[in-house]
């Protein structure tokens, strides 16, 4: 495998290989770091340390949240959405290929130091699912649940519990907006009371919950929590596959900055969003997959060198989290550097004179210590 | 029986320091050198060296080096004027800051333009400057004024009198005016990126409020022209 990474590296080198033509168009030399294949299903090793297109309206309907803030930035100034693809990210599509689906849902942890590219990681994966058709559960970042919360309100569902009816209907909003048809076509099973007067049969669609929780506020976290129980019911007949996308997922074991009115501070399961989406995390349902991310960028109360599933979930988080397949992202490797790079230097984002030059490559390389997150805040002002 | 003597000790101790402690800028020996940080000049191999070329190597072999300063950097991105444009944005110490929003600015500039750059028709695209650091350097280089006035007293009235202005002063008072620009005469919520992103793309095209009181003092400097003669330098 190493041979076949040599190799591939020295044809990308020459540019003038037979594996690399197939993908580059002949009318104008698009450059070597670029991969004309657009859908994730194809991408193979072939593909590895390449960038590829993501069209502007997928953009929309697939992330109307959950991309980083620098990347939306990047695809405002570059008119285009590129992603690379990279080892983790073509390790997770296999399994996923592979995964059976009438066993229970396997849960995939990626984790990884800061800025090595975990969100964009999961980003691939979801771009991959929402293409072969899968439901799409993406939740972009656990922590903005479970801390800075204008409002808390008592759940009328449960005395114990508090609702968080903002970051609720925001959620839903975003939901609704990538995952319109199967809204249509999945069913309620049950029938909901939401307050004294305003109930959802049996058999409705699932939209008319979503329209339910948007127009009463105040009910929004309960129509979450009702979407996720019935999407978790229904997943393994098979009429469509789940994907549960969560980011951040060492939020809903740790704690809250979040205090109720007499100043007690609030644990993560007295939160019914948190409540339910530890549910949803868990592996007894089947017809689906479960992607997470660790982040320690936006955690609380955990120090910054913390990366490790260990450190970041805790004791409680890991246990709950147990069995699950871990996926380490690096940093760079000298290719996708130089495709990194490369990429930068066609856009024209690289403008100081130096930065074309060797030397200041190789400054690049030395200040950002190949971590995707630091080249792309060095590259902004030069 | 440790304690008195402990003091005493300290009270003789004390006497031999100097009155002087100089901290900052520190006074050096004559006999240390300045430190090289170009990699050129060490990359040159030793037969293309000139005599005093030979002599400074030899010297650098016996004396002492001062100190880098923490600003001069080996780096092929460093350039002089945005260091010198940082340290006037620092306030109360606070480089970093300070650093920050001068990379913030650039990058803002650097979208700015960009972003018309892929708007524009194909004939167009060559007059778009992209590159924040020649917009800058020309942005300054269009707020310097070439005359300055200054306060002479005669005869008990003072006279704004008409005077050559050195190149420091000129960079300085361009540089203090665009930031005086962004402190005070924007929205009070608006970020200082993109406060001085705007003023200098102003300033580039020979625009905005900068331009307008270089051209104020020019006005004042042409009209106080009879009293140049009170200038005895």
């Amino acid at each position: 495998q190493l041979d076949h990474a040599c190799a591939l590296h020295t044809a990308a080198r020459a540019g003038l290989s037979s594996v690399s033509s197939q993908d580059v168009p002949a009318e104008r030399p698009r450059a070597v770091f670029h991969t004309s294949e657009s859908d994730p299903a194809k991408h193979t090793e072939q593909h590895e340390a390449r960038l590829y297109n993501i069209p502007l309206e997928e953009v929309k309907a697939v992330f109307p949240h959950g991309l980083p803030h620098r990347f939306q930035q990047q695809i405002q100034t570059f008119n285009e959405a590129r992603v690379m693809v990279r080892k983790p990210a073509l390790e997770l599509l296999a399994y996923l290929k592979g995964s059976i689906f009438s066993q229970p849902a396997v849960r995939y942890v990626i984790y990884g130091e800061r800025g090595t590219g975990k969100t964009m990681t999961l980003c691939h994966v979801v771009h991959y699912c929402w293409r072969q058709g899968w439901l799409v559960l993406h939740v972009p970042d656990a922590h903005l649940w479970v801390k800075n919360c204008k409002e808390l309100l008592q759940s009328s569902y449960n005395k114990d519990r508090l609702d968080q009816p903002l970051q609720a209907s925001v959620w839903l909003k975003n939901f609704k907006t990538s995952n319109e048809r199967f809204l249509q076509e999945i069913k309620t099973q049950k029938k909901y009371m939401w307050g004294k007067h305003e109930s959802t049969e049996e058999g409705r669609p699932l939209g008319e919950v979503v329209e339910q929780g948007l127009a009463r506020v105040r009910s929004a976290s309960d129509a979450v929590g009702v979407v996720l129980r019935e999407l978790k019911q229904q997943s393994h007949r098979g009429s469509f596959r789940l994907l549960v996308a969560v980011d951040g997922v060492n939020a809903l074991w740790g704690r809250t900055t979040l205090s109720k009115e007499d100043k007690s501070p609030v644990s993560p399961e007295e939160l019914t969003l948190v409540h339910n989406l530890r549910k949803m995390v868990m592996n007894d349902w089947s017809g689906g997959a479960i992607v997470t991310t660790l982040s320690q960028t936006g955690s609380l109360f955990k120090p910054s060198s913390a990366y490790t599933p260990q450190e970041l979930l805790g004791k409680e988080g890991f246990d709950a989290l147990d069995p699950f397949v871990p996926i380490p992202v690096p940093n760079y490797s000298p290719r996708e550097f130089e495709s990194c790079y490369g990429y930068y230097l066609e856009r024209k984002w690289l403008q100081h004179e130096k930065g074309h030059t060797e030397d200041g490559k190789a400054e690049l390389q030395f200040l950002s210590g190949s971590n995707p997150r630091q080249l792309d805040r060095l590259a902004g002002p030069l | 029986m440790a304690a008195p003597s402990a003091a005493g000790l300290g009270r003789r101790l004390r006497a031999w320091l100097p009155r002087i402690m100089p901290v900052r800028w520190s006074r050096y020996n004559p006999s240390y050198l300045e430190p090289e940080v170009k990699k050129e000049s060490y990359q040159k191999p030793l037969e293309e060296l000139t005599e005093e070329e030979r002599e400074q190597m030899e010297l650098k072999a016996v004396r002492p080096i001062k100190a880098a300063p923490p600003t001069l950097s080996s780096s092929v991105f460093s350039d002089p004027m945005i260091s010198k444009f940082t340290n006037m944005m620092m306030k109360s110490g606070n480089k970093v800051l300070a650093r920050s929003l001068m990379s913030q600015t650039l990058e803002a500039i650097k979208r700015k333009q960009l972003e018309k750059y892929h708007k524009a028709p194909e004939n167009e695209k060559e007059t778009i400057e992209c590159n924040p650091y020649v917009i800058f350097h020309q942005a300054l280089k269009n707020c310097q004024p070439i005359i300055g006035l200054s306060s002479i007293t005669k005869g008990g009235k003072t006279y704004q009198v008409p005077v050559p202005l050195t190149d420091n002063r000129k960079r300085f008072l361009a540089m203090k005016w665009l930031i005086t620009e962004c402190r005070e005469n924007k929205h009070r919520r608006t970020m200082m990126p993109e406060k001085l992103s705007q003023e200098l793309l102003l300033a580039f095209n020979n625009e905005g409020p900068v331009i307008k009181k270089k051209h104020v003092l020019h006005k004042m400097a042409e009209a106080n022209r009879a009293y140049a003669h009170f200038r005895w330098w």
